[in-house]
Formats: structure tokens, sequence, C-alpha cells
């Protein structure tokens, strides 16, 4: 694997991988470029890869057809604040877990894996009857709730764990002597020490959250409180006729803000998920 | 030393105080795991109790009834026309799922492990997908395989005239098993990048030393080192692919027919399109029953198929 | 500064004792190193001292007061880690501060008191580096820095240079004992390197399966063991240790006889030991012995015998001109002979 490769194998190795990129990048490029073509073009035979005339209005119908900025607004706040009180409670519970040894902390430990091993499928009529039942149904409670401790924090809670238990326990004792109470061990020394660890579980928790359609789709009905993956599919006119370019638009503009934030943090993103995601 | 003295303040420290430095460091403990707990209780041990005694009745939503059949529900599951396909739909989607998206992303990882430059561009690159929302991608795709879209475009521009790819069984099936796999394999890629990297160097060396061409190495060397890997990204993905809905439901709806109606998204219909809760409950305990078997046979083939452990 | 003392000290995990009992008193000022083979319990008892464990039974007192039961943050004391544990986000001055930020003193104070210590160590030019910055020496430095700072009532450390070269091992085990002949606060020292215990220490407790096997001054444990344990643990190379029988003509064992003052106990089963550096060669007299083994060292050279059955290891200062195979003849120094009881283990007086 590690001799020096000759000129020929490498230009067959790039080209090979040139060919299969085509799938992961054209749908992308595809979406961007028919979203700014007018809709007599979306469809040209023999397709345009560079559209010839470039057409913005899509992007304003999105806007008209759906309270989309509202949409929009309702899955970045959800998506933010869902991340950043799983890194806090799954980090409180992960430490609890790896470092301090209560009673009982065996069996709780089990119980909360369950999460793991249950798809939240199983756990959706109940969960919909249970919020219809609080009066709670076609809010944002259920997702806020479900996401940040519910199942799908397991995983952050665990990630967590894993990572408290590789940190030296000399460390935390001798901030015990240098007089920390554990919430203050807990956050100026464990806390600080596990960023690898807390940011895979922020690009993990965000990225769940933000993609989450099943539960927005069965616990929201009122347009205004939609999230954007839910919005997405709600582009169709009167007559249940697909409005291609409008999805595209809105498609775009749920997707660049991520993939821009992808590429600038890609070392962080690919290599904080490899190394917690082998663990977990 | 343990003679009695005079009592002094100082001597009252000798008998143990209720809130000992332990105690107070449990009560800590239980606050700090309190929040997650407390939500694990609510919103997964709670609702799988509820599964189960809902699994037991008949639901009519609409007429208000609720009552006890015991089995019924269960025995509804042999008597349900559509089972079997759905059961077949579930299967042949994860299986082809599995060995296409494994496949390949050993296929990506081994690539992408080469000491070449630009590696990095092109491992971001098949990683990307993986942060565009299903929803956005599904869409994408469903616009890419209309009878006049891009795919065919592309393909009439060589000569072929393609089919329409969501409107016919077989094609739609393998839709979307491709356009799942293009939007998740960079995950597994990079799972198996970090494998790779973690076999030792000299491994290969000595391989070479002793002559082992690089195919041999490959399959002698890599592939068992990499093995709990492989294991446990298959597993993930198994269970990861019974769980697809957003593709489905972008792209096909289960159709043609119910070609691609998978058990998911049946479970979706009978639950929440006609609102068949009792039912629906007894489909998402099936769904239950075949992640838990596969989570077991995951523990029992670790001790067989897993050579290496780190 | 303050004396510390254990009383009755017990620690049990679930079933297993792990301390079985110990007393030790510690004088102020004085530096008192434990020491013993792993697992012997010693840096459970440091541990205890410091607070990071619980104890079962027993009492821990640091000058006046109990502490059985207070917080380690409230002991007064600073502790040395094995590795160190220096915060690794955090600069060599805020580690060395950070207990006083946390115990409320004042920027200026802070500063004041991490530069002095900085001072003493050699360390001013390193406050603005990080963990990952220093070399091992400079690392231990900063641990014991960090330890300074607090000007505490005891100076606790747990195997501190077992993670350092050989060389600088020596170098950093004469700057300890340098600052506590500077400071002079009550130290506990835990080692498993009896060569350390022995260079630093002013008393060595002995410990043992859990228990203390020997408290004493460095010479008083090497010069009159109490036991077989304390026999064997305490010099370097190992005292030889022969088991066998107290006979009129001398001590019988492995088919041969070794000589020994004439004692009363004669049939008694027991060990016979003798220091390496105590045997000498003789031209005649003594016992015959064949050379082993040869290894010179320079100022020494260590030689390995065998008499019948009975292999002894000898210490020289001479260099030996002979070759392996030679016969010679070696006699203990009578005075220098221990002897121990074979089932009890203790010293025979």
């Amino acid at each position: 694997m590690n001799t020096k490769l000759s000129p020929r194998t490498q230009v067959a190795l790039y080209g090979l991988l040139c060919l299969l990129l085509f799938p992961f990048i054209f749908p992308t490029w595809w979406m961007i470029t028919s979203s700014i073509k007018p809709i007599s073009q979306i469809f040209a035979f023999p397709p345009e890869l560079f559209p010839s005339r470039v057409d913005f209005s899509s992007y304003t119908t999105a806007f008209e057809f759906q309270p989309f900025a509202r949409q929009y607004f309702n899955s970045v706040y959800i998506s933010v604040v869902v991340t950043v009180l799983t890194m806090l409670i799954c980090s409180l519970a992960g430490y609890a877990f790896a470092r301090i040894k209560f009673p009982g902390a065996n069996i709780m430990f089990m119980v909360v894996l369950m999460g793991l091993l249950v798809p939240s499928e199983v756990t959706l009529i109940p969960l919909f009857q249970m919020f219809r039942a609080w009066g709670l149904s076609n809010t944002h409670w259920p997702l806020l709730l479900i996401q940040t401790i519910g199942a799908s924090s397991v995983f952050a809670t665990f990630i967590m764990r894993q990572f408290f238990i590789t940190l030296p326990l000399e460390l935390e004792e001798a901030a015990r002597i240098d007089g920390l109470s554990r919430l203050k061990i807990f956050w100026t020394i464990a806390l600080p020490l596990s960023r690898p660890a807390l940011a895979a579980v922020a690009i993990f928790t965000f990225l769940h959250s933000w993609n989450s359609f099943l539960e927005p789709l069965v616990f929201i009905s009122s347009r205004e409180l939609f999230t954007l993956p839910v919005a997405l599919v709600n582009f169709t006119d009167a007559y249940g006729g697909e409005m291609w370019n409008v999805q595209l638009a809105a498609s775009t503009m749920s997707a660049i803000p991520v993939l821009v934030v992808f590429v600038i943090a890609q070392r962080h993103f690919i290599e904080g998920l490899a190394h917690t995601g082998l663990k977990g | 030393m343990a003679s009695a003295k005079p009592t002094t303040g100082m001597e009252g420290a000798r008998k143990r105080p209720f809130w000992t430095i332990q105690r107070k460091d449990h009560v800590t403990g239980l606050i700090f795991v309190a929040p997650q707990f407390i939500g694990i209780i609510t919103f997964v041990f709670v609702p799988l109790i509820l599964v189960f005694y809902y699994s037991m009745h008949e639901w009519n939503v609409l007429a208000g009834t609720f009552t006890f059949v015991g089995s019924e529900n269960y025995e509804e599951l042999f008597r349900d026309r559509a089972m079997p396909g759905v059961l077949a739909a579930t299967a042949i989607f994860s299986l082809g799922l599995v060995v296409l998206n494994i496949s390949l992303a050993l296929l990506l990882a081994v690539l992408v492990n080469q000491k070449l430059t630009g590696m990095s561009v092109f491992r971001t690159l098949f990683f990307s997908p993986v942060v565009v929302s299903v929803v956005a991608w599904a869409i994408v795709w469903r616009f890419l395989l209309q009878s006049n879209g891009g795919i065919n475009g592309l393909l009439y521009m060589v000569g072929i005239e393609g089919p329409n790819w969501l409107r016919l069984p077989h094609t739609a099936m393998i839709s979307l098993i491709v356009v799942q796999t293009f939007k998740s394999v960079g995950l597994n890629m990079v799972l198996f990048l970090a494998a790779l990297q973690g076999v030792p160097r000299e491994l290969h060396e000595a391989a070479r030393v002793d002559g082992v061409p690089p195919f041999k190495q490959f399959y002698r060397i890599t592939l068992p080192l990499i093995s709990p890997t492989l294991m446990l990204v298959s597993i993930v993905t198994i269970v990861g692919a019974l769980q697809v809905f957003g593709q489905i439901e972008v792209l096909t709806q289960g159709g043609p027919g119910t070609s691609t109606t998978v058990l998911v998204y049946y479970f979706y219909q009978q639950a929440f399109q006609f609102l068949n809760f009792g039912y629906g409950s007894t489909l998402s305990i099936i769904l239950l029953g075949i992640v838990a078997l596969l989570t077991y046979a995951q523990w029992q083939l670790r001790r067989k198929v897993v050579f290496y452990e780190h | 500064m303050a004396n510390v003392s254990l009383s009755g000290i017990r620690k049990s995990f679930g079933a297993v004792d792990v301390i079985q009992g110990v007393d030790i008193d510690i004088e102020d000022g004085q530096f008192v190193v434990l020491v013993g083979p792993s697992g012997c319990g010693k840096s459970t008892l440091l541990r205890m001292l410091a607070g990071l464990e619980t104890i079962t039974d027993g009492d821990i007192r640091i000058g006046e007061r109990t502490v059985n039961e207070l917080e380690p943050k409230d002991r007064d004391i600073a502790m040395v880690f094995q590795n160190y544990a220096l915060y690794p986000h955090m600069t060599v001055a805020k580690n060395m501060g950070f207990s006083l930020e946390h115990r409320g003193g004042s920027k200026e104070e802070i500063a004041t008191r991490v530069n002095d210590a900085a001072a003493i160590l050699g360390l001013s030019g390193l406050l603005d580096r990080f963990p990952r910055q220093l070399s091992g020496g400079q690392r231990q430095r900063v641990a014991m820095g960090r330890a300074i700072v607090r000007n505490p009532q005891v100076f606790l450390f747990d195997e501190p240079l077992s993670n350092l070269d050989a060389k600088l091992r020596v170098v950093m085990r004469g700057e300890i004992k340098a600052l506590h002949q500077r400071l002079r606060v009550t130290t506990v020292y835990v080692t498993h390197d009896q060569v350390e215990a022995m260079t630093m220490a002013d008393k060595i407790v002995v410990m043992n399966g859990g228990k203390v096997a020997q408290m004493g001054s460095p010479l008083e444990l090497y010069d009159r063991p109490e036991n077989l344990f304390v026999a064997g643990f305490i010099g370097s190379p190992a005292m030889n240790l022969i088991k066998g029988t107290i006979s009129a003509q001398g001590f019988v064992a492995g088919g041969t006889v070794l000589p020994m003052e004439a004692s009363a106990s004669a049939g008694r089963e027991a060990y016979y030991g003798i220091r390496p550096e105590h045997l000498d060669l003789v031209s005649d007299g003594g016992i015959a012995a064949e050379v082993l083994l040869i290894e010179p060292m320079g100022a020494e050279t260590q030689l390995t015998f065998r008499c019948g059955q009975v292999q002894l290891i000898g210490i020289f200062r001479e260099r030996f001109l002979g070759h392996v195979g030679d016969m010679v003849r070696i006699q203990p120094r009578l005075d220098l002979i221990h002897l121990f009881d074979a089932s009890t283990e203790q010293r025979i007086a």
C-alpha cells in the first residue's frame, strides 16, 4: 500500500476517482444550475450543463408560495437549540457514567443504552399519542424534547462517556486537590479537554436534527411551523403538480449553508466522525 | 490509638457525618445523569411499553373506539396480503443497500487512502452528500430520474434511451438503493479509512519483504485486520437501511404499486395515513424484532468473524 | 507544616483487604518514603492521605485535625502525580496558579507566588508554555511548582520519577531532596525503587501485602532488617538468602556448610542472609566456590559463585583477574550475617 505508484497507475487512479465522483457532485451541480434556469429550460433536451439564461424568479416564488423564511428559521432555531442542549445534557450524563460510581449507575446506563437499540419509528405512535394528550401536538415541543433527551441523544451520551473514560484520571484528582468541585472539574477540566468528542456530537446532532423528516411530518400540521425537509416536499401547485424550479431553489437554499460550513470545517467533520464513530 | 480519649471538638469528626464525601459525590452523579435518564424513561421506555399495549388493541380513531383484541393484530400480519411483498421489498432494499454501500465504501476508502496529492479533496467530495439533507438529496434525484430528466438526458447524449426510472418496479427499487448509497456511502468510507490507517505499516512492509502481491495483501492482511470495523459498519448500515423513510416518501411513495413499500413505509401508511394505530403498532414491533435480531447476531458474530480487536 | 499520623488504617474493596491495619507517625518536617513492590498498598495509602480514596476504618490526622471526612482541598496538602497531571489546556503559569485561583487569591498574589516558585525551580522562562512544549524533566518541575505554590502543610509524591529516564531520575532525586531541605515541609513520598527510598528518606516505611513490614531510618533498615521481606527488598544487588538448617558446625544448606558464629539454636530451620558487599575473597579459609559469572561494572565487580547447590553473589571493589570456572575461596563477614526463622520469616536475634 505504501509503494510509490508508477505515473501510469497514478493517472489511472485519478481517472477512476473522477469517474466515481460524478454521481456525488453532479446532483448538487444539477440542483443549483436547474434552480436558476427558466422553467422552459429545465427539461431541455439535450440537457444544458451550464444554464444559457439565468432566472432567479424561482427563489422569490419559494418565499411567496409558503412562509419559507419562517420555515427556514424554524429549522435553524430547532437544530441550534437541540444541538446546544444535547451537548450540555449528554456530556453531563456521559461524564457521570464514565467517572462517578454512584449506586445504580450500571442499571441506569443499561436503560439509557436502550435508546441506541430501539428504532425511533417504534416509539412514534405512543409519542404521537402522548404529545397529543399533553396538548403539544402541532408545536415544536415534540421535536425539541425527543431530539434533545430522547433516543437519538443516547449516541451523544455514549460518545462522551467513551471519551471521558480515556481522559487521565490523575488530572481530575489533581483538580480535586486544587480545590475544585465535581461540577467545576467537569466544566474547567473534562469539558475543555473533550473538544474533539464535543465537535463530533455537535455535528451528528445538528445534522440529525436538520435532516429529521418523519417526526416533523407526523407531529406538525401547520405550514408556518414546518421545518425545511417538510416544507421542501410541499412545493406542489393547486393540482398537485410539481413546481420543480421552486423545489430546487428551496432545496439549494437548504443545502448550501450546510455544505459551505462542511467544506470550511471538513477536516474536523471527517476526523471527528471517524474517530468517535469507530468506538460507537 | 482507639482507646478512650476525652471528647474534644476535634474528636467529633470521628463520627461519620451523614453527608460523607462519597455520598455527596453520588448525589452529584445522579443529578448529572437525571435529564438524560428521565428523557429515556419518558420518551423511550414508557412508549415502548405503550406500543406493546396498543398492538393488542383495535383502535378506530374516527369512531373513537379502543378495544382489546389480544393477538388479533399479530394474526392479521399473516392474513395481510400486502405483507409478503412488504417483507420482500424490505429484504431486497436492505441487502442490496448493504452490499452496494459496503463494497463501494471499501473501494473508495482504499482509493482515497493512497498517498497522492489531492486525496483530501476527493475524500471531502465523496463525503459531501452526507451533509445534504435527505429530502433535498431525494428531490434532486427525483428530478434527475424523471423520464425527461437529467439522467436520461445524459444517456440520450451517448445514444441510450433510458426508462422512466421511478415508474417501473425494478428500476424504482434499484434507483432507491443507488440514491441512498450515494447519499450515505461517504460516512462508511471515512470509517473504513480510519480503520485502514490503523493497520500497522510494518505488516505491509513485512508482507512486501515476504513477496506477497498487493491484492493478496489486501485479502490476507488488510481485510482481516479491519474486520471489526467491517462488521460494525455492516450492521449499522443494515439497521439504518431498515429505517430509510425520507427517500421513499419523496422518490416513490412506496410505488409503483407496492414494489418499494418497505416495512417502515408500510408502518407509516398504516399508522399515519390510514390512522390504523393498533396494526401500526404491531408493524413497528416487527421492526423492533428485526433490529433486535440483527443486534443479537452482531454480538454472536463478533466472536466468530472478528479476528482481531484492539 | 504539621505532623501526620495514620492509625489503624484499613481499606477493603469488597472482600479484598488492600490495607490491613497500618499505623505510621510522621514528624513535622520529616521526609518519609513509602516503598514496596507493586500492589503492596503504598499508593492506596498515599491516596487515602490525600483524600482521593475513602478509608474503611481508622483515623488520619494532619496537624491537629482528623481529616477522614475532609475533601482533599480542605486537607492542606499538595500532591505530585506519577504522570504529573498537568492540565494540557493551560500554560505553566496557569497550571501553577490554578489552585490559588480557586481559593480566592488575588491576581497579584497568585502572580508573585507563581513567580517565586518558578524561580526556585528554574522555570521562570517557561511560564507561558503549554505542558506539551516541555521536556519530561521540565514537566516534573512544573508539577512540583504547582505543589510549592500552595505552601501546604504536607507534600505528597506518588512515584514522581518513574516516567523519567535513568539519568534524569538521579538529577530530579537530588532536586527534590534539596527542595525539601530548603522548605522543610512534611513530605510523604511513594516509590517502588528502593534506591530512591534509601537516598531520599529520613524514614522509610517498607510495605508488603497491605501491612507495614518495617519502619526506620535507611541505615537501620539496611543494617538490621527485621524480616525476610525487608532483607530481600532493601539493598542492591539484593542480599543473598539461603534456606537451610543451623547446626553446630555452621549453616547447612544445599550440600555445603556456610560459616557462622556458634549459635545456641542448632537444628532450627532458617534463612541465612549475607549482603553481596559483605563477602570477601580470601586465599585460605572460608569456603570453596566456583566462579559462574563475572560482571565488571568499572568501580566494582559483581561475581556469581556456586558452593554445592548454593548460589551466592558478591560485590568487590577490586578487579577480578580470574575466569569463569575458576575455583576461589570466599569468606562472609561473620558479624554481618542475618538469620531469619524459616516459618515466621522474622529475624532471629
